[in-house]
């Protein structure tokens, strides 16, 4: 299992890093962890002409997390340091929980956020969280910086929204408001280095009085090409208190919208099942916690 | 085209020439003669080459030799102690015959002192959790993790590093 031959640049800056990315366009890759580039690379499935090392580049690591802010985390910041950040568990423990989850220790120390992200891999763990809890990429290039929903940004199977000559450089999350909760979880076949056979993130936020559900997001990986974040979920759940049997409806309602296929890990029909057996607990465990419970 | 390059592992500097795509695990193996790390899947999947790279537990099959320069790499070899004793981890990893062929051995021992270092209490989840990207083919977990809460109990009396 031997590499193609390319050419390799470690950029010191965030400048040298858009410029080589400019100038060499799509026969570029931007090598983060590498724990899924490589691999790709290995198994002949792309030949980059050019890999851009950005580890010597500080700018895109790191975590902002201020009181009252949200939080600011640098696209190659390492799963590992989002998993094991106080301040992340403690203000996003969804987030935290799923880059715990992603792969194995070594790949959590090597991979990072962005990458999990740009991968653009339909069972990947930590876009769904993020999607759930509104979060927006930042996007740099030579000519300027956009924003952008992370929901909007991943498009297809290993397709995302940037274009040439652009790369993902930040990502920025909402202060979480008060009485509401984001819980992730997943089913596999095995707790690490494997993929997951249905992924799902619930976040949902009460009314003063504590019980009365006024916003709910639910997002679902591994059943579409990318997150899916349900149509049908909020109009059934908003200004209502959360029961059985509005549970029993809603992950119906999941259910019907989730669209997987037949592959090697699971069948469409065993996802489908497990889709509605994790909306139902997840959403009775977020709303628990949404309530302090 | 090769180029010249300075790798520090295991404390000792090894100028090594090589290409832009050659992995860390091969120059380890090849250049460098250090035969400890293995070469398992080489898709990062069994853990079999390990290695802390600036004290993290990383895949070498993964990581391109060319992006280590100026970090330190630590192996197996380098765990040993003044006077050729061994580690604690190596030494309960005996104790407790944690090793059957001991393909795994050399990754399961990094990866347990990659937890170690940033927790010297680990629960038996946390020993699971952090170790479960290590695959013994003989399956020996059992008393791997056992292994792993001994040398945790010689950690923290003595603070071992």
């Amino acid at each position: 299992m031997f590499l193609n031959h390319f050419e390799y640049f470690a950029p010191k800056t965030s400048r040298e890093t858009l410029e080589l990315v400019s100038r060499l366009g799509n026969k570029a890759k931007i090598l983060a962890g590498g724990t899924d580039l490589m691999v790709l690379m290995k198994a002949k499935a792309i030949s980059p002409e050019y890999l851009i090392d950005i580890n010597g580049v500080e700018e895109f690591k790191g975590i902002v997390c201020e009181e009252g802010k949200g939080a600011v985390i640098g696209a190659n910041t390492k799963l590992a340091e989002i998993q094991f950040s106080e301040e992340l568990k403690a203000k996003y423990p969804a987030l935290a929980y799923a880059a715990g989850e992603v792969g194995s220790s070594q790949v959590r120390h090597m991979a990072s956020l962005g990458g999990n992200t740009c991968n653009a891999s339909p069972a990947a763990d930590t876009p769904i969280p993020l999607v759930a809890l509104g979060t927006k990429v930042v996007i740099n290039s030579l000519s300027g910086e956009r924003e952008l929903l992370l929901e909007d940004f991943i498009q297809n199977v290993r397709k995302t929204n940037l274009a040439e000559g652009e790369m993902l450089t930040n990502f920025i999350l909402p202060e979480p408001v008060p009485q509401s909760a984001c819980r992730y979880t997943y089913m596999g076949r095995r707790d690490a280095m494997e993929i997951d056979i249905v992924n799902m993130a619930v976040n949902i936020e009460l009314e003063t009085d504590g019980e009365t559900i006024k916003n709910v997001k639910l997002v679902m990986g591994s059943v579409y090409p990318r997150p899916l974040v349900s149509k049908e979920v909020p109009p059934l759940l908003i200004g209502q208190k959360l029961s059985e049997a509005l549970i029993e409806k809603a992950a119906e309602a999941a259910q019907g919208e989730a669209k997987p296929i037949d592959d090697i890990r699971a069948s469409a029909e065993y996802r489908r099942e497990i889709v509605k057996v994790l909306a139902r607990r997840l959403l009775k465990e977020t709303y628990d916690a949404a309530k302090g419970v | 085209m090769k180029k010249l390059i300075e790798l520090d592992i295991n404390g000792r500097l090894y100028e090594v020439a090589v290409n832009d795509r050659d992995l860390l695990l091969d120059v380890i193996r090849k250049k460098a003669g250090l035969f400890g790390t293995k070469k398992g899947c080489g898709e990062g999947d069994c853990g079999a080459c390990t290695v802390l790279i600036d004290g993290k537990p990383e895949l070498a099959c993964l990581k391109l030799a060319i992006a280590c320069q100026g970090k330190k790499i630590t192996t197996v070899e380098g765990l040993i102690q003044e006077g050729g004793a061994l580690h604690p981890i190596q030494q309960a990893f005996v104790d407790h015959g944690a090793v059957q062929c001991g393909f795994c051995t050399p990754g399961m021992i990094m990866s347990a002192k990659g937890l170690l270092d940033r927790n010297p209490k680990p629960t038996l989840y946390d020993i699971k959790h952090e170790l479960s990207g290590n695959i013994c083919r003989c399956t020996g977990y059992k008393r791997i993790i056992e292994a792993v809460q001994a040398a945790a109990e010689v950690w923290s009396k003595e603070g071992v590093k």
